[in-house]
Parts: C-alpha cells; sequence; structure tokens
C-alpha cells in the first residue's frame, strides 16, 4: 500500500508550489473585504449572515471550485508530459495508488490552503470582536463552515484529478478542467433541466415511482456546490441532519462521496488500460 | 531462474511496430548490455519491463513473475534509473530519496545513498535546479535503495562527463558483485563493453546478436590497426620496398600509406614483426600506436546493414568520431594507454 507516500510526497509538493501562497493571500483578502463591507465598525455583526449571504455565494461557490480544479487537472497528466511519472512508476507503485494519492495529497493541500486563507481574517475578526468594536464573532460557524469550503474544494479536486488521469495529453486535461467548472458552477441548471425535459418528452419519468419535481430536486442537489451551500446553511442555521429537508442533505451528503470516488476511479480505467 | 524474460514480444504503436517477435533471456546475476541506435526499440523493451507500456504480442516476465499482472511486487525488487524521466522541481535531491526509500519500505540512510553518488553536498537543493548529470544521479541514489535484485538503466550515461560515466561503471560493477543483475542500454559502447558480461544488439526491433564482449569481438576478426609515423626523408623506392616487405608478413591483411603514415591491419601479434621489418627495411619509425578493434566496429556493421568483419577498417576513425564526446574521451583514453604499453615492451 504505497499510497499514503505518494499522497505525502505530493502535498509536500503541492505546498511548496508559488500558486498556493497566492491561493491562501487571495481567501484572506476576499473574506477580509466581505467581513468589512458586511460589518461595518459599531453595527451588528452577524457570523452567519457574512458567511450565507456573501463568503458563501460569492466566494466559496465560485471560487473553491475554480481552485479545486486549477489544482487537480493537472496531477496526473503533467507528470505523463513532464517525464517524472516515469520516476514515479519506476517505484513500486500502482496506477492506483497514483490517481488516488494524488486526490488525497492534492485535497489536503487545498484544505490547508482554505484553512489558512480563513484563519487570518478570523483571528483579525477574533481580535476586533475580543476589543468590542464588533459583536458576537461565532468562531464555531466559522471554523464549522470552512470545513464545508474544503470538502468542496477535495470533491473538485477529485473530479480533476479523475479527468487528469484520463487524459492523455496536458492540453486535454487543461480542455477537460475548463469543462468541469463551466458545467458545475454555470451550466448545471440548464444542462440537467434540458435532460430531465429529454426524458420526460420519451415517457422515461411516468413509469418511476418518483416525480418529476423529485427528480429535478435531486439533480440540483447532485451538483456538489449546491450540496455544500444545502449543508452549510443548514449547519449555520442548526438544522444539519435535522429539520424537514434531511432527505435532501442525506442525498446531498451521498453525492459529495459520489464525486470524491467515482471520477477518479473512471479516469484510473482509462489510465490502467494506456501505454504510458 | 531468469531475471528477464521475453517471449515472442511484439509492440505495435498506432504508426511504428517497436518491437517484434523479440526474444530475451537475462540470466540472474549477469550485467547484461543492451544495445542499439536511438529508435531501435530500446526504450520500449524497458517499458515493457517495467510495465509501462503493454505488448501487443507475446509474454514479459520479470524475477519468475509477469510484468502486467505483478507490476508492483517485481517494481519492489528492481532499481529502475528511466530515460526521459523528470525529477520534482519543488522537492530536494533528499526527499527525491526518502520519497524512494519509502516507497520501498526499505530502511535505507538517504544520506549513504546520496553519498554513493556523488550528491550529498547538494542533497538539500531543490532538484529543479540540479543539471542532467546531476539528475541522472539522484534518480541512480533512487534506484540503488534497497538494495535491488534487478538493476535496470535506461541509457545511464547520458549527461554524464567522462568521470561520471566512469562511476556510473563502477556502481554497476559493485552492484554485480553484490549478486545483483543488471539490465543496461545505451547507444555508447565504451560504456557497455567495460561493464558487461553479455551484449545483445537490437535494431529495427529485432535482436541481430546477442553474444559475449570476447565473443562480439572475435567475430569482427580480433585484428588491431597500427598507425605508424614514417620518417618523411625516406628516397620513395626504399619506403616503397619496406611496405611490400610488411604487406607480406604473415598476420598483416592490409597496409595503406597515407604520405608519412602507414595504416596497417595486422593480427594481434604481429606488430613487433611490422615495427622490425620497417626499420630492416632503412625506415624510421617516429611514433605508432596501435587501436584494438573495437564493438564500435561491430556495432555500426549490425545497426547498418553490413555483416560483421567485411567492415573491420573501413569503419575506423570516421564513424567513431559520430559517437558523442564521452565516447570519443574513452577512445583517447584508450589509445594512448595502448601507446604506453607498447614502449614499455620495447
Amino acid at each position: 500500500m504505497s499510497l499514503p507516500a505518494i499522497a505525502e510526497k505530493d502535498f509536500q509538493d503541492t505546498v511548496r508550489s508559488r500558486g498556493m501562497l497566492v491561493l491562501v493571500a487571495l481567501f484572506s483578502l476576499l473574506v477580509a473585504v466581505f467581513a468589512y463591507v458586511f460589518a461595518p465598525p459599531g453595527q451588528q455583526f452577524a457570523t452567519e449572515f457574512l458567511l450565507s449571504a456573501a463568503v458563501g455565494p460569492f466566494l466559496v461557490t465560485t471560487l473553491v471550485p475554480l481552485v479545486g480544479v486549477v489544482v487537480g487537472y493537472n496531477a496526473v497528466s503533467g507528470e505523463r508530459e513532464s517525464g517524472s511519472l516515469k520516476l514515479l512508476l519506476s517505484l513500486p507503485h500502482s496506477r492506483a495508488d497514483v490517481v488516488f494519492g494524488k486526490v488525497v495529497g492534492r485535497g489536503a493541500a487545498l484544505s490547508l490552503a482554505v484553512f489558512s486563507g480563513f484563519l487570518l481574517p478570523a483571528l483579525v475578526l477574533l481580535a476586533l470582536s475580543q476589543l468590542g468594536y464588533i459583536q458576537a464573532f461565532n468562531v464555531g460557524s466559522y471554523l464549522g463552515y470552512t470545513v464545508f469550503a474544503a470538502v468542496l474544494g477535495v470533491v473538485f479536486v477529485a473530479i480533476a484529478v479523475g479527468c487528469s488521469a484520463a487524459a492523455t495529453t496536458q492540453r486535454q486535461a487543461l480542455i477537460g478542467g475548463v469543462a468541469i467548472y463551466v458545467l458545475f458552477v454555470m451550466l448545471w441548471g440548464a444542462v440537467t433541466g434540458q435532460f430531465l425535459g429529454a426524458a420526460a418528452d420519451a415517457g422515461l419519468i411516468d413509469p418511476l415511482p418518483v416525480s418529476r419535481q423529485q427528480i429535478s430536486v435531486f439533480l440540483q442537489v447532485a451538483n456538489p456546490i449546491t450540496g455544500v451551500e444545502l449543508l452549510s446553511n443548514a449547519f449555520l442555521g442548526d438544522q444539519l441532519f435535522s429539520g424537514e429537508a434531511v432527505n435532501q442533505q442525506i442525498s446531498a451528503v451521498s453525492m459529495l462521496v459520489f464525486w470524491t470516488i467515482a471520477p477518479p476511479l473512471a479516469g484510473l480505467w482509462k489510465f490502467d488500460a494506456d501505454d504510458l | 531462474m531468469t531475471a528477464i524474460e521475453l517471449r515472442g514480444v511484439t509492440k505495435e504503436f498506432a504508426d511504428v511496430t517497436a518491437v517484434r517477435g523479440l526474444d530475451l533471456a537475462v540470466e540472474e546475476g549477469e550485467v547484461y548490455g543492451f544495445l542499439g541506435p536511438n529508435g531501435a526499440g530500446k526504450s520500449t523493451t524497458i517499458d515493457m519491463v517495467l510495465d509501462l507500456v503493454r505488448p501487443t504480442e507475446g509474454t514479459v516476465r520479470v524475477l519468475g513473475r509477469d510484468a502486467t499482472a505483478d507490476g508492483v511486487a517485481i517494481r519492489k525488487r528492481t532499481g529502475v534509473l528511466p530515460d526521459g524521466f523528470a525529477v520534482y522541481d519543488r522537492l530536494s535531491g533528499r526527499q527525491h530519496v526518502e520519497f524512494a526509500v519509502r516507497s520501498k519500505e526499505a530502511d535505507d540512510d538517504p544520506d549513504a545513498l546520496l553519498d554513493r553518488v556523488g550528491l550529498l553536498n547538494d542533497a538539500d537543493r531543490k532538484a529543479g535546479g540540479y543539471s542532467k548529470g546531476m539528475r541522472q544521479r539522484l534518480a541512480l541514489a533512487m534506484a540503488l535503495a534497497d538494495d535491488p535484485d534487478l538493476l535496470i538503466l535506461d541509457e545511464p550515461s547520458s549527461g554524464l562527463d567522462p568521470a561520471g560515466a566512469k562511476e556510473m561503471r563502477e556502481i554497476v560493477r559493485t552492484e554485480a558483485d553484490r549478486g545483483a543483475t543488471v539490465f543496461f542500454s545505451s547507444h555508447i559502447l565504451e560504456q557497455v563493453e567495460a561493464v558487461c558480461d553479455r551484449v545483445g544488439i537490437l535494431r529495427e526491433g529485432e535482436l541481430v546478436a546477442e553474444d559475449s564482449v570476447e565473443g562480439l569481438r572475435e567475430a569482427v576478426g580480433g585484428e588491431e590497426t597500427l598507425e605508424i609515423a614514417i620518417a618523411g626523408g625516406d628516397a620513395d623506392g626504399a619506403s616503397d620496398s619496406a611496405v611490400e616487405a610488411v604487406r607480406d608478413l604473415d598476420g598483416v591483411s592490409r597496409v595503406d600509406r597515407d604520405g608519412d603514415t602507414l595504416v596497417v591491419s595486422c593480427a594481434d601479434g604481429a606488430k613487433t614483426r611490422v615495427i622490425g621489418a620497417l626499420e630492416d627495411g632503412g625506415i624510421t619509425v617516429d611514433d605508432f600506436h596501435t587501436r584494438e578493434a573495437s564493438l564500435e566496429d561491430l556495432f555500426l556493421a549490425y545497426t547498418e546493414g553490413d555483416a560483421p568483419g567485411e567492415g573491420g577498417e573501413d569503419v575506423d576513425g570516421g564513424n567513431a568520431a559520430e559517437g558523442t564526446d564521452t565516447a570519443d574521451t574513452a577512445d583517447t583514453a584508450d589509445t594512448a594507454d595502448a601507446v604506453d604499453d607498447e614502449e614499455v615492451s620495447r
């Protein structure tokens, strides 16, 4: 089992990249800007409102998937093109170890970036609340929300690594990465709507024991971005795994697990059969 | 047990057949030199041994296991210096070796491995700043981790200066003495000649010759080429008759005169008689040196399509110059040694 060795090496390699520093700085800066804009000194400050109304929609759901794709898209194809994959596979690693080691290593690196990026503004907010400039900075909500942001990042790393493993060249991997981002961030509703409409027209929905409405909701939640939004908002509203929407939450969790495992497996299926 | 065994292996890529019907057996404990010009299929063959590429037909067995099914188990006992690899630019030399040791679940001291390949002083530098030769040494250090049973070195001397190439050969020798099998590919003969027990020559995906170094040398004819500088002051008549006398000597197959230089192809034992005959004919020998028929001659004969032996004398100087700088340097050193030997024996 050499997956941990690859994960650790890839983590070390990734956190040393200059991009990681830029990432941490960017997160910190943007969170700080949002905190400033939404919490003018002396007014009521609500951590939950900051996160679910500002940081969530504007930062997490657009920037975190982008960063996940950027961190993951060259994981395997980049090594394949440069030749370091030859060095890696001359050691006793299976190709499955390589793909999943990359998911773990880069997922961990991205999580570190997200945590560091959220932590610096958190320290400032905490200090401000201690000094009485803002009221009641909720540390628990803030840290919990950071976990959801990191989870979303890891899911996109996994999707992008799967795409990278399937790609023969860096160029293909890049195109795949852009396609992933566009699909999940911009076109998901339109694409699934078309899909559902076509399925309904073809009479595929009626025989099923679920309504079109239910399938539509499921497809929305199947997008990891919507899934994480749903879960994080429930968390901030103290409704996580309780209340009316618990079924949706369970769907969201299972789809997040699916997106973390299935794309790397699909990529591995192609990668494992390739001549390198 | 056979360390590497290929049976009827063919590899077709979309546009080219890189290897066709290759049978190859490398016995345990031997140093096997795998030769061929660039593009002959050496790297494809090695990639199949390492399971980077899967054969279209035939079977590849390494250390008694199937290359594709048991790749991880094979590579656990194998050290590989790949060709055309890249390092992880942001990781230090030591981190690379630590990763190799950890991957093989070994307990080697990374610094000891780095010291063996002469990289210890640069161990903390990022490998992205290493020269080609240093990267080559780094990959060798990674390959040597866990005392592998089989060492596969693909063009190990590329990027190394002559001193580095010599160190590489010494490491190969040490590993072989320890009992490891070494499979060594190269397009430079001197590298292979110095360390290999057996040599196989690959041409256009097929094995065209396989023998010991001595066996291959005999196939070239076991002749030596003698270059003699004669004094220019002699009357042409006198020197012509002396040249004729040399030509008539037993063991001399060919004499060419180019101004003040005689090029004589002769059997190993005839050298002294050639010099003697010239001096008896009144010619002053200013200087001479010998060149042993090199494997290069045979290599070129096989890889360029001539039958072995025929091309002997013709395939000298000019073609040798086509080798790399490393090869040339080694060649010059050999010639200088030969001259020294002759002077001592006189």
